[in-house]
C-alpha cells in the first residue's frame, strides 16, 4: 500500500500495461470468438457498425478482431527484441568490460560497426536478405539494437572494474564466474531494466514500420503495421482500416513508453 | 538601307528553307504536306465532330498526362515496354493498327497483298505520310527502320524475330512505294505482327538519340525527357492524319495509384491512365468533375500452375477443388472492384474465340470442393486446419507482385483456399522476382498479368501450355493440347484456328490446368474541365492520340 501511494504513476501505468497484455491474452474472448482472419468477401470495407464496432478491410475482414489479436503478435515480437537485446548485450557488455584486452576490442568493434550504419536502414538490409516474416524482422532488429546495451553495460562495468571490493574479491580466491554475476551483474541489471523497459515502445515502432514496409509480418497475419499499410490505399474511402491500428500502436507505445519512465522515478535512488 | 535588310532576310530565310528541304534528301522535293482530314479510320466520329467544334480554341493548349513509367526512354528497339512508351505517347506509329475489337486497320500501310503461301507480302506505304522533322515516310524509311530495329535490339527485350523472322528479305520498290517482305517460312498474318509497337517506323537517317528523342510518324514529337520525372512531346506539324488537338503534352511519371488519383483531384494532371487503386477509383467514379472510362482489354490475371511431377499440384483432385473454392465473380466485382471483369478461360470473354461456347465443369461451390478433397483422401489428419497430400502438409507457395491488384487478389484467394484447408504460403515478390520464379519453375502458383494477343492472335500466350515448347514452364502436358497446338501453326483459316483456340481452351478448362482470376479492364480518368475524349483502348498501345482534345 506504501509502495501504491510513493508510486502512484507507475502503479498507474503498471495497471493499463497489465490490461493491454490480458486483453491480447484473452482475445478470443474479447472479440467474441470472431476470427481475425475469417474472409467474407462481400462484406469488404463496411464502415464500422453493430455487427463490426470497428469495420471491415478490404477482404471483409472484422477489424476489431485483427486489432486484438494483432495485439499479440505485436507484443510477443515487441518482448522477443526486448528480451534478446537486454540479454545479448548485457552479457556481452559485461564481459568486454570486465576481460577487458582483446575481448573488449573484438566485441566493441563490431558493436561499433552495427551502430555505424543508420539502424531502421540495416534492419531493412537484413530483413530483406533473410526474408519477410515476423521472426526475421526480430532478428533484424535485434541485430541492430544490441550495441547500447553492450556499451552501456561495458561502462557500468568498467565503473566498478578497479574498485577495491572486486580487489577483495578476487585475492580471497572468488571464481572468475562468481565474480561476474555476484558483482558485475546486480550493479548493471537495474540500469539495463530502465533502459529496456523504455526500449519497449521504441522497439514496437521499429517492427510496425519493418511490417508496414513489407519486411516484417507477412498477410494474412494480423499485425498493426501490416493492417497500417493495408489500410494506405483506403485512407480516403475507409479511414479505419488506419485509423484502429494507428490507434492501437499509439496507445500501447504510450503506455510502455511512460511505464519506462515511470519504473526509472521507482528504481532511481536519487529520487529517494 | 531598309531595302537592302528585307533583301538579306529574304535570302537568309530562303537559305534555311532550302537547308530543311535538302536535310531529307532529294527524295523529298516532290512531296506535299497531308493535312487533310482522314476520316475513313476515326474511330469515334463523336470525339472528331466535337474537337473540331473546340479546336478553334485549342492550338497552344498544353495537356498535362500522369502515367506509369514501365521502363526508360521510347526506343523500341530496346525493350517491350519502351517500344510500347514510343507507341503510347504518340510518337511512333506502326503499319497496320488494331481497332478495339482487335481488327487490323491499315495505318502507314493504306494496302496489302499475300500469295498464296503466306511467305511474300507486298506492302504499299500510304503516300504523302511524313516523319515529325518533315521528311517523308516511304518504302525505304520503312525498310532502313525494320533493319536499324535488328541491328539495334541485339540483346534486349524487345525481340523483333517474333515478329518478323529476321532472315527476312526486304525489297523496296521506290517508284511504286511499296516494300515487298519475303518471310522464310510461312506466316498466318504478318499485318498482325507489324501492329506490336516494336515495329514501328522511325526516321533512322535523322534520329540520333533513340531513347529520348527518336523520329517517327505519331502526331507528337519526343522533345525533352528526363527519366524517371516525365516527357514532354509537342505537335508533329507534319502529322499525315489531320491537325493535332494540342501544342504539347506533358507526360509525368507518377508511380503510386493513389499520387495519380490525387494529382488529378488537385488539378496538377489532367488526365491520368490506369488508376489500380479502388477506393480512388470509385471517389473519382462518383465525382462528376471526372471522366472515367474503363474498357476490357485483352490482358488476363492469371494463376499459372506448376503441375510438373513431384509438385502438390499434379494432383488434378486438388486443382479441380481449388476452382471450386475460390469466388471469382466477388473477387473480380468486391474485392478489386471492378478493374477486372470475372471468367472462366485463360483467353478474356471478349475475344473473339469463343468463350460463350465453352462450359465449366468446376463453378464456384466450396462445399462440393471440400467434398470432393475428402472423398480423394486428401485430408486433415493432424487436426491443423491443413489438409495432407502423401502425408505431406498442403503448403502451395503462391508468388506474385504488386501490379494490377494481383497481389489483393492473392490475398483473397489465401483466405479462401486457407477455408477449405489449402494452405498457402504468399511470397509478394517485385515483377523480376516473380518471373525468375516462373522460369526456374520454383512455385505451385505463379500469377501475373499477361497480355494474351500482344499481336492479335493468343498463339504467343497459350504457347505457355504446349508440352513440345521450353516456355512450358508449367510442366503441363496434354497429347490432344500438343497436337492441335501444332495444327494451329499451319492452318491460316481464319474460322478454323479459332474452332482449335476455342477447343485448346476447352481443354485446359477440363484439365483445371490455369487458374484465370479475371480479365484486366484498363482505365482512364479525365478532367471534365481540361479534355474531352479520353479513352482507353482494347489493346493498351494507344494512349496519346488525336481523340484528345481540350475542353473549351
Amino acid at each position: 500500500m506504501e509502495f501504491i501511494k510513493k508510486n502512484k504513476a507507475f502503479c498507474l501505468f503498471a495497471l493499463l500495461a497489465l490490461l493491454i497484455i490480458l486483453g491480447a491474452v484473452f482475445a478470443p474472448v474479447l472479440t467474441g470468438g470472431v476470427s481475425p482472419t475469417d474472409a467474407v468477401l462481400r462484406d469488404a470495407l463496411q464502415a464500422p457498425s453493430a455487427k463490426h464496432i470497428c469495420g471491415t478491410d478490404k477482404l471483409g475482414r472484422d477489424v476489431f478482431a485483427r486489432v486484438i489479436y494483432g495485439a499479440r503478435t505485436s507484443l510477443t515480437a515487441t518482448f522477443a527484441v526486448v528480451a534478446i537485446i537486454f540479454a545479448l548485450g548485457s552479457v556481452l557488455g559485461v564481459l568486454a568490460g570486465y576481460f577487458g584486452g582483446w575481448v573488449d576490442t573484438i566485441i566493441m568493434r563490431v558493436a561499433d560497426m552495427m551502430v555505424s550504419f543508420p539502424g531502421m536502414v540495416f534492419a531493412i538490409a537484413i530483413a530483406g536478405i533473410l526474408g519477410a516474416s515476423v521472426k526475421n524482422a526480430v532478428i533484424a532488429v535485434a541485430l541492430v539494437s544490441w550495441t547500447k546495451y553492450a556499451r552501456l553495460a561495458r561502462s557500468l562495468v568498467l565503473k566498478i572494474r578497479n574498485r577495491d571490493f572486486v580487489s577483495a574479491a578476487i585475492v580471497t580466491g572468488s571464481k572468475t564466474p562468481y565474480i561476474l554475476t555476484k558483482y558485475m551483474l546486480p550493479n548493471v541489471i537495474p540500469t539495463l531494466v530502465i533502459t529496456a523497459a523504455t526500449d519497449i515502445g521504441g522497439m514496437m515502432l521499429e517492427l510496425a514500420g519493418l511490417s508496414f514496409l513489407g519486411f516484417g509480418a507477412k498477410a494474412p497475419t494480423p499485425e498493426w503495421g501490416l493492417m497500417l499499410n493495408e489500410g494506405r490505399q483506403f485512407i480516403s474511402n475507409a479511414p479505419w482500416m488506419m485509423f484502429y491500428p494507428g490507434l492501437a500502436i499509439f496507445v500501447v507505445v504510450v503506455v510502455f513508453n511512460l511505464l519506462g519512465d515511470a519504473l526509472r522515478d521507482v528504481l532511481d535512488p536519487r529520487n529517494e | 538601307m531598309k531595302n537592302c535588310k528585307k533583301l538579306i532576310a529574304l535570302l537568309l530565310s530562303a537559305a534555311l528553307a532550302a537547308g530543311v528541304m535538302t536535310g531529307c534528301g532529294s527524295a523529298d522535293t516532290g512531296s506535299t504536306p497531308t493535312t487533310r482530314p482522314a476520316a475513313e479510320n476515326r474511330e469515334g466520329e463523336v470525339n472528331q465532330q466535337a474537337f473540331e467544334a473546340e479546336h478553334a480554341v485549342a492550338t497552344d493548349r498544353t495537356l498535362t498526362f500522369g502515367i506509369q513509367e514501365y521502363s526508360i526512354g521510347v526506343d523500341p528497339a530496346q525493350e517491350v515496354n519502351t517500344a510500347w512508351n514510343c507507341s503510347r505517347y504518340g510518337i511512333g506509329e506502326c503499319l497496320f493498327r488494331f481497332d478495339n475489337s482487335m481488327n487490323v486497320m491499315p495505318w502507314l500501310c493504306d494496302s496489302y497483298t499475300v500469295s498464296d503461301d503466306h511467305t511474300e507480302w507486298v506492302f504499299h506505304i500510304r503516300d504523302g505520310v511524313q516523319f515529325s522533322d518533315g521528311c517523308p515516310c516511304n518504302a525505304a524509311a520503312v525498310k532502313a527502320s525494320i533493319e536499324r530495329l535488328f541491328r539495334d535490339s541485339v540483346g534486349g527485350s524487345s525481340k523483333p524475330k517474333t515478329f518478323l523472322a529476321e532472315e527476312s528479305v526486304l525489297t523496296v520498290d521506290d517508284a511504286a512505294n511499296t516494300l515487298t517482305i519475303v518471310t522464310p517460312e510461312p506466316v498466318v498474318d504478318l499485318t498482325k505482327n507489324l501492329c506490336h509497337p516494336v515495329m514501328i517506323v522511325l526516321d533512322v537517317a535523322h534520329t540520333t538519340d533513340y531513347v529520348a528523342a527518336p523520329i517517327g510518324t505519331g502526331p507528337y514529337a519526343a522533345k525533352k525527357f528526363t527519366e524517371h520525372v516525365g516527357m514532354t512531346v509537342v505537335r508533329n506539324e507534319h502529322y499525315w492524319k489531320g491537325e493535332v488537338p494540342y501544342a504539347s503534352i506533358e507526360l509525368l511519371y507518377m508511380g503510386d495509384a493513389s499520387a495519380k488519383a490525387m494529382a488529378l483531384q488537385a488539378g496538377q494532371v489532367d488526365l491520368v491512365e490506369n488508376i489500380t487503386n479502388i477506393a480512388d477509383l470509385d471517389n473519382l467514379r462518383n465525382d462528376p468533375n471526372f471522366t472515367v472510362t474503363i474498357a476490357p482489354g485483352i490482358r488476363t490475371g492469371i494463376c499459372h500452375m506448376n503441375v510438373s511431377e513431384g509438385k502438390l499440384l499434379s494432383n488434378a483432385t486438388l486443382r479441380h477443388a481449388i476452382f471450386k473454392a475460390i469466388d471469382r465473380d466477388t473477387m473480380c466485382s468486391v474485392t478489386v472492384g471492378g478493374l477486372y471483369t470475372a471468367g472462366f478461360s485463360v483467353l478474356p470473354s471478349n475475344l473473339d474465340y469463343g468463350y460463350d461456347n465453352l462450359t465449366n465443369p468446376d463453378p464456384y461451390d466450396p462445399e462440393e470442393a471440400m467434398r470432393i478433397l475428402d472423398e480423394a483422401g486428401i485430408v486433415d489428419t493432424n487436426g491443423d486446419g491443413i489438409r495432407e497430400l502423401d502425408g505431406k502438409e498442403i503448403m502451395l507457395k503462391y508468388v506474385t507482385y504488386p501490379n494490377r491488384c494481383l497481389d489483393t487478389f492473392a490475398e483473397a484467394v489465401q483466405q479462401q483456399l486457407t477455408a477449405v484447408g489449402i494452405g498457402v504460403d504468399l511470397i509478394i515478390s517485385d515483377g523480376a522476382g516473380q518471373w525468375d520464379s516462373y522460369q526456374s519453375g520454383d512455385f505451385d502458383i505463379n500469377s501475373s498479368n499477361w497480355n494474351t494477343a500482344a499481336t492479335g492472335d493468343p498463339c504467343e500466350y497459350m504457347n505457355a501450355w504446349w508440352g513440345d515448347c521450353e516456355a512450358d514452364y508449367c510442366g503441363y502436358n496434354n497429347p490432344e493440347y500438343n497436337e492441335l497446338f501444332a495444327k494451329l501453326q499451319t492452318t491460316y483459316d481464319d474460322a478454323q484456328r479459332k474452332d482449335i483456340i476455342q477447343r485448346l481452351q476447352q481443354i485446359l478448362i477440363d484439365d483445371a490446368a490455369a487458374f484465370p482470376l479475371g480479365y484486366y479492364n484498363s482505365s482512364m480518368i479525365s478532367n471534365n474541365a481540361a479534355i474531352g475524349g479520353a479513352a482507353i483502348n482494347t489493346a493498351d498501345y494507344y494512349w496519346v492520340t488525336t481523340d484528345i482534345y481540350p475542353a473549351a
